[in-house]
């Protein structure tokens, strides 16, 4: 019997715009659609860091305001009227509005399934206008990675470390599969399927429907759970059938009569009577290359650079076909495929992970260079801990991007261009190669951020290799003032290092609320000799406690800058940042 | 291409400046002080001072954002990149993003200012040295706490190659009393910075010596100090008019402190 997993990423139009864009998991986002006359109405909604409250509701935890509901279809005024009614006014002030973009969410979704052939090689969407899940063909898969659970919570986990939001169901069919994963906070007391809790209490991300069981298991959920029209729920409902097992226990001969004929195919599609193939993306085949040896081979019997050249032959046979059609490789995944039984730890444990190991490469721009591909693939395999044999390699190009190709000049080319092109080549390849052994996250390129408390005054994007370059009008007056981003502040005022937490320090001041005079910051005691202040900051009630500060800059008698601050709250000093 | 004729040694600095091999710190006393008359291309420069407070960080930041807005012989931005290799995870970009943005509207591409967060001390050499190899780079900042020289010598030629500029800023007394003056060198310059009491908010003064590096053997720099002025809000030196001081603020005065012994010097002339 064939097994599947369904992962599903709620609200993915508001998902992909935060995995575009991280800056907004800090305010509201809005993705809507025009209507006719104008009228806007909301097709997604999110607010992924809701403001806290201020009271504890336990050892360690706050208690998060109730999140605003805000139906699909519903007009982006009532919208925002909702959002300011559960959190004021200021969270429609900060909140974001996007355009809808089914074409692009539909993208990015077929891109997130190249990336999940990593669970197994059989990936689709589900078939519907607006794709929201992934359906995984598992069967037989799911013992390389210790089992259905296992298999469903790596899921999870690996798409969280994306910061993907998903929750993850295995069941006989899609559509028990798709039941089951959206409405896995339900499943837990049922006895025929078992439930993964995350970390955060009463908040369930996936679960497992044991074999055959699915009508049983599956019975407590509600009808909606089948994929029904609302006017077929309404005909249920009109005689008081509420859940799926309500639908079970009707003779199923009746149904194709008594109600619409898609309720008798999706209880067919539930129980496997009725075949839902599953039709991978395929309108843009990624080229895939791989490599079976002959028998298991012993890592440490080879070389790293014998494994590299494979990885990098493997990689040119990826490469070729893209490089003609103007594309270069945004991101590959190499897979090493482990071999079964030889390796000691799995012959002591026998839910050992075989798992194949996943080596993924992001690249800031598309490349087509197979040397800086198969280098950043090294730099990844330096860091991970490498199987003991393996007995095939695979590479697949999970993303691709157009190449910015411009014609080369043999002998002179416009001033300024020539000695560009390559610089700019050469610094994305190594942002490509910093976040290959650094992480991703650890490469960024900042900016400002609209928000008065210091912490949060900037943003990390990704760096470009091109910069951009100024309009001619604006050289042409190099003497004007520079332009004010926004959140832009004096720099002055701003020390060019910050610790992570303020850090209390014992400060005495002449007078009261007045500025210090000497504090002591471990064992060295300073003496100020000016301060320049305050600077009051009073902001981000809407992130919990309002932050209530008095920033003074003071100058100690032998020269050196701190930036200190008081709290409203309390008088306390803290120390804040050094000026370099 | 640099001529070497009957010269003197402003003439020297001052052809190498027209060159454009050398170009200007942002700052006529730093430029004077530094023996090759400014900062050259694909060189390294070490500053040291005492704390994270001492402005060593401020005038390399400043150094910095002059280079990503310096121009090639061919009138266009060389490198508008500046890349700081952070291990601490302490840096504060909007504290110099205005200082880009200063030298932006003069120049024909934005800058960037690039910040890599290293977890450990391998990792922070090799990404001082990954971004001193990249052409596209202007400078490169860091902050390391301990340099072989050998590990130093890559990043000269890393530098050398690329033409970017790496600027360290290093504490002046880790592991042992002035310990860093004592071990020798490969940058350019060896520049030890101490605070001055300034006059307002937006002027940091700095005292900076010259404390290491190959000297060339131009002529007796060793112990050479400047004052500078750096106008905080702009990131640059201080204008004439800007100086209350008159001449003082930015005059070479000589002298041999004792801090600098001769077995130092001889030292710092390893490379």
């Amino acid at each position: 019997m064939p097994r599947i997993m369904t992962i599903w990423l709620p609200r993915w139009p508001v998902q992909r715009r935060l995995l575009e864009k991280p800056r907004l998991r800090r305010v509201p986002v809005f993705v809507c659609r025009r209507e006719r006359r104008g009228l806007m109405t909301v097709v997604a909604w999110a607010w992924a860091a809701p403001p806290r409250g201020n009271h504890e509701s336990g050892p360690g935890q706050k208690r998060s305001n109730p999140v605003a509901k805000i139906p699909e279809g519903m007009s982006l005024t009532e919208g925002m009227a909702v959002l300011a009614l559960a959190h004021g006014s200021r969270a429609c002030h900060i909140a974001e509005v996007d355009h809808d973009d089914p074409q692009a969410d539909r993208m990015a979704l077929e891109e997130l399934a190249r990336y999940c052939r990593r669970f197994a090689p059989i990936v689709a969407l589900e078939d519907v206008d607006r794709p929201e899940c992934l359906h995984v063909d598992v069967s037989g898969t799911a013992g390389f990675f210790g089992g259905e659970g296992a298999l469903a919570r790596m899921a999870v986990w690996t798409l969280a470390s994306r910061g993907i939001h998903a929750r993850a169901a295995i069941a006989d069919t899609p559509a028990a599969a798709w039941a089951a994963v959206h409405h896995t906070d339900l499943l837990h007391r049922a006895p025929a399927c078992t439930a993964g809790r995350s970390p955060l209490p009463r908040h369930w991300r996936w679960a497992v429907v044991a074999k055959g069981e699915s009508f049983e298991a599956l019975a407590g959920l509600p009808a909606a759970a089948l994929r029904l029209g609302d006017d077929v729920l309404a005909q249920l409902r009109d005689v008081g059938i509420d859940s799926i097992g309500g639908i079970a226990r009707l003779p199923r001969k009746s149904l194709a009569s008594r109600f619409d004929p898609r309720l008798s195919l999706r209880i067919a599609q539930l129980t496997g009577e009725r075949a839902e193939p599953l039709a991978p993306p395929r309108s843009d085949e990624l080229p895939t290359a791989s490599h079976a040896f002959d028998m298991p081979i012993l890592l440490r019997d080879t070389t790293a650079d014998d494994l590299v050249s494979l990885v990098e032959r493997l990689v040119g046979e990826c490469v070729a076909p893209l490089a003609g059609r103007g594309r270069g490789v945004l991101a590959l995944q190499v897979r090493l495929e482990r071999s079964q039984g030889a390796d000691p730890r799995a012959a002591c444990m026998a839910t050992a992970n075989i798992a194949p190991l996943v080596i993924d490469v992001g690249l800031f721009q598309p490349s087509t260079n197979v040397k800086h591909l198969a280098d950043l693939v090294r730099l990844r395999m330096e860091r991970m801990r490498m199987p003991s044999e393996i007995e095939g390699v695979a590479v697949d190009v999970v993303a691709i991007g157009e190449t910015a190709c411009r014609q080369q000049t043999l002998f002179e080319s416009l001033p300024g261009e020539a000695a560009a092109s390559p610089s700019a080549h050469e610094l994305g390849m190594l942002f490509d190669r910093l976040s290959g052994r650094l992480g991703r996250g650890a490469v960024c390129a900042p900016q400002l951020v609209a928000d008065a408390q210091p912490e949060h005054a900037w943003a990390p994007t990704a760096p470009v290799a091109r910069p951009a370059a100024r309009p001619a009008a604006r050289r042409a007056a190099p003497r004007m003032a520079a332009p004010k981003a926004p959140g832009w502040v004096a720099c002055e005022r701003r020390p060019l290092w910050m610790l992570p937490r303020p850090v209390l320090v014992e400060a005495v001041s002449v007078a009261p609320d007045g500025p210090p005079s000497r504090f002591r910051h471990g064992s060295e005691i300073h003496e100020i000799a000016k301060a320049h202040g305050p600077e009051r900051i009073e902001t981000a009630w809407w992130r919990g406690p309002t932050v209530r500060r008095d920033y003074y800059v003071v100058e100690t008698k032998t020269g050196a800058r701190y930036w200190l601050f008081r709290r409203l709250r309390g008088g306390e000093w803290f120390l804040h940042g050094m000026f370099g | 291409m640099v001529t070497c004729g009957p010269l003197s040694a402003a003439q020297f600095s001052a052809a190498r400046l027209h060159s454009g091999e050398v170009v200007s710190s942002g700052f006529e006393p730093l430029d004077r002080l530094i023996p090759a008359g400014g900062v050259r291309r694909g060189s390294l420069l070490e500053w040291l001072g005492d704390g994270e407070a001492s402005g060593a960080m401020a005038v390399a930041c400043a150094v910095a954002c002059r280079l990503s807005g310096s121009l090639n012989d061919e009138g266009a931005t060389a490198a508008p990149t500046v890349v700081v290799v952070d291990r601490q995870g302490r840096f504060y970009p909007p504290a110099v993003m205005g200082w880009l943005a200063n030298v932006a509207s003069s120049v024909s591409k934005e800058p960037q200012l690039v910040v890599a967060r290293a977890s450990s001390a391998d990792d922070e050499a090799w990404a001082i040295d990954q971004a001193l190899r990249c052409r596209g780079v202007a400078a490169v900042l860091a902050c390391p706490q301990s340099i072989q020289p050998t590990t130093m010598r890559r990043w000269q030629l890393a530098a050398r190659g690329s033409q970017a500029v790496g600027l360290f800023v290093r504490p002046q007394a880790a592991g042992g009393q002035q310990a860093s003056r004592r071990q020798p060198t490969w940058a350019e310059a060896r520049i030890a910075v101490s605070p001055l009491p300034g006059e307002s908010l937006a002027v940091r003064r700095l005292r900076l010596t010259l404390v290491g590096g190959p000297w060339a053997g131009e002529a007796s720099v060793e112990g050479r100090a400047v004052e500078i002025g750096i106008d905080l809000s702009r990131g640059c030196g201080l204008s004439r008019g800007g100086q209350p001081h008159g001449h003082e603020a930015g005059g070479i005065r000589m002298f041999r402190p004792h801090a600098v012994p001769a077995a130092e010097a001889v030292a710092c002339r390893a490379s």
